[in-house]
């Protein structure tokens, strides 16, 4: 029968590519992150632990650790709770709801490198519109009272926009303080519309009845609707959501490449930028291995995790 | 029970959305503004959407040796044409079709048959292949850039459109899709075909291929509008020749290559690679946010 070995031919050519392109390097990684490696270099030496040991007492790559770690921490809450917001907001609308998807869903679509050009220029800190239109609003009395507080009394020069009415505005992507916290907010503006669009699904498998159940029993407000059925009917959605955000904002690269390499002072030196730099651009492909293997560590336990919740059929109860 | 429309709850709500929603847009109203003005009107934040569109004139033109009348131009035309040509930008949007199209063509031929096979045949070690396709789902490409680099590089292959291409080749979630897609297919519907005396190959090319046309728009939509926007993977493969750009490192030489206030040129180059996948996505909306959400996984 010729159908006894057809199917050879056709999962064949996956199982060579499966395992040469994802299986063997990842072997070829963890082996050379044991070695001191170069292209070019005929020859290598093992070195054991020595590029792990490096990662964790150098003082770079416990910058590269804090400021993965920060990114990830800024940007997954603050995506995951505004693609939320947008989901609900959205989904309670009469009209309009399809205009705001399709608004929020623009950034996950463009380009992100050439977006966060477009960033860098409106974020100058001479002639970029965000200090422009920031300090437009220093002029205008009762906004600068608002936002600088001392509306309520206090003194204007103690808090943040008051002073930066007085001294200037920061420069952003220049300042180590503010440079990865400009970074995550490109990535919120990016990434938390892909979040709405996975919430919405969740919320159209929210059965009907719930709700009508919910206003039997006296469940009024939208608030308690939303504590007693939308929130715990979203459990699967929710772990889909963060672990899903997690990975890819573990990945940032485009962003801190094309607008701080990794600057001012290793603030935004990143784990996928630091493999980057470290095996492509200096030819360390070591120290990089060793990046890479610590960086699958980090995704791998991300997708253990959501498989563990997900495989518990989560509701929180 | 009646429901009322709670207006002020509606303007509350359309309120907060339509902040967000100016918020979001805003870089895309900046990038097609300052494609349009002069350099003045950029660096001080005047001239509306489109500027006054005063005649200018181009300094590079000058040095050049043109006639001054040659060289006096509208802002909007010397940004565009200024874009085209100090950059080889059609090059670059040709190198990116190729690209995204050759890994999407590719792809499927890799992973159709082999989805095939793993929903519809019956044979020994079945269940390993996809254990090992789920086990490759857990490995993220672009972590794994870094060998994949070094072993293009020693087959001497970076710089070529096969190292822009060769990683992307396989994709376990295209496997993975079409293998849940293909579970859904009725047995009878291959057992019919093969009684008309078709073979495997014509089943998988002429019965499955047809049938999976929806799940094949989605897992196309995410692949072209991944690789069209992967900056990453072109970055690490791709050092110095230009002809091999695709669009978003072409844009990243642009930018380096600028003396700081060619904001102008910049952005139209910019505008002309957002713009197709923008324009693409504003026509068939529905079907991007399912593609992307239903592929949303990896």
């Amino acid at each position: 029968m010729g159908r006894s070995r057809v199917h050879l031919w056709f999962i064949g050519p996956a199982i060579i590519l499966m395992m040469g392109l994802l299986i063997f390097p990842v072997f070829v990684a963890a082996f050379l992150s044991f070695t001191d490696y170069n292209l070019g270099n005929p020859s290598f030496n093992w070195i054991g632990v020595e590029n792990y040991d490096r990662l964790v007492s150098r003082s770079t790559y416990k910058k590269m650790f804090t400021a993965s770690l920060t990114y990830v921490l800024l940007v997954v809450p603050i995506s995951v709770a505004l693609g939320l917001g947008a989901a609900l907001l959205i989904s309670s609308l009469r009209i309009g709801g399809e205009l705001y998807k399709a608004v929020f869903f623009l950034p996950v679509m463009a380009t992100l490198l050439a977006m966060a050009i477009v960033w860098e220029f409106a974020l100058h800190p001479i002639v970029g519109v965000v200090n422009d239109i920031l300090r437009t609003g220093c002029d205008v009395g009762w906004l600068h009272a608002l936002l600088s507080g001392s509306w309520l009394g206090g003194d204007p020069l103690q808090s943040w926009y008051g002073h930066a009415c007085a001294e200037d505005f920061p420069l952003w992507l220049g300042d180590k303080r503010y440079a990865l916290g400009t970074i995550a907010f490109i990535g919120i503006w990016q990434g938390f519309g892909f979040n709405m669009v996975l919430y919405l699904a969740g919320l159209t498998s929210v059965p009907r009845e719930l709700y009508q159940a919910a206003h039997m029993d006296g469940a009024d407000s939208a608030w308690e609707r939303f504590r007693l059925v939308t929130w715990p009917m979203l459990g699967p959605t929710n772990v889909f959501v963060v672990t899903i955000s997690s990975i890819r904002s573990f990945q940032v690269f485009d962003t801190v490449e094309a607008l701080t390499r990794g600057g001012p002072a290793k603030s935004t030196y990143v784990m996928v930028y630091a493999m980057f730099e470290k095996g492509v651009k200096q030819n360390l492909l070591g120290i990089g291995s060793a990046i890479t293997i610590v960086f699958l560590g980090f995704v791998l336990i991300l997708t253990l995790i959501q498989v563990y919740f997900v495989n518990r059929r989560v509701h929180y109860a | 029970m009646m429901v009322r429309t709670n207006w002020l709850g509606e303007f509350l709500k359309h309120s907060v959305l339509l902040a967000g929603a100016i918020v979001v847009l805003l870089p895309f109203y900046l990038m097609l503004s300052y494609s349009l003005k002069s350099p003045a009107e950029i660096e001080s934040n005047t001239g509306g959407f489109v500027g006054s569109q005063e005649i200018m004139t181009d300094r590079r033109c000058i040095k050049a040796g043109k006639p001054a009348e040659e060289c006096d131009m509208r802002p909007i035309v010397y940004n565009y044409t200024a874009a085209f040509s100090e950059a080889p930008l059609v090059r670059y949007m040709l190198n990116g079709v190729f690209v995204t199209v050759s890994i999407f063509v590719i792809q499927v031929l890799v992973a159709l048959p082999c989805a095939y096979a793993l929903s519809k045949l019956k044979f020994w070690g079945r269940d390993v292949v996809f254990g090992l396709v789920i086990f490759c789902l857990l490995i993220p490409v672009h972590a794994i850039a870094l060998p994949l680099y070094i072993m293009l590089a020693k087959v001497g292959l970076t710089n070529t459109y096969a190292a822009l291409i060769i990683p992307w080749t396989i994709s376990v979630f295209g496997i993975f899709l079409m293998r849940q897609f293909f579970m859904t297919v009725p047995d009878d519907l291959i057992d019919a075909a093969r009684m008309d005396g078709m073979s495997e190959f014509a089943i998988v090319w002429r019965v499955m291929l047809p049938t999976a046309i929806p799940a094949l728009l989605a897992f196309g939509i995410f692949s072209v509008v991944a690789h069209w926007n992967d900056y990453y993977w072109p970055r690490v493969v791709i050092t110095g020749n230009r002809d091999l750009m695709t669009p978003p490192l072409g844009l990243r030489m642009f930018k380096s290559d600028l003396d700081g206030n060619e904001y102008g040129p910049m952005m139209a180059a910019t505008t002309v690679i957002v713009l197709p996948l923008v324009i693409i996505f504003l026509l068939a909306q529905r079907r991007f946010i399912e593609g992307i959400t239903m592929t949303g996984m990896k």
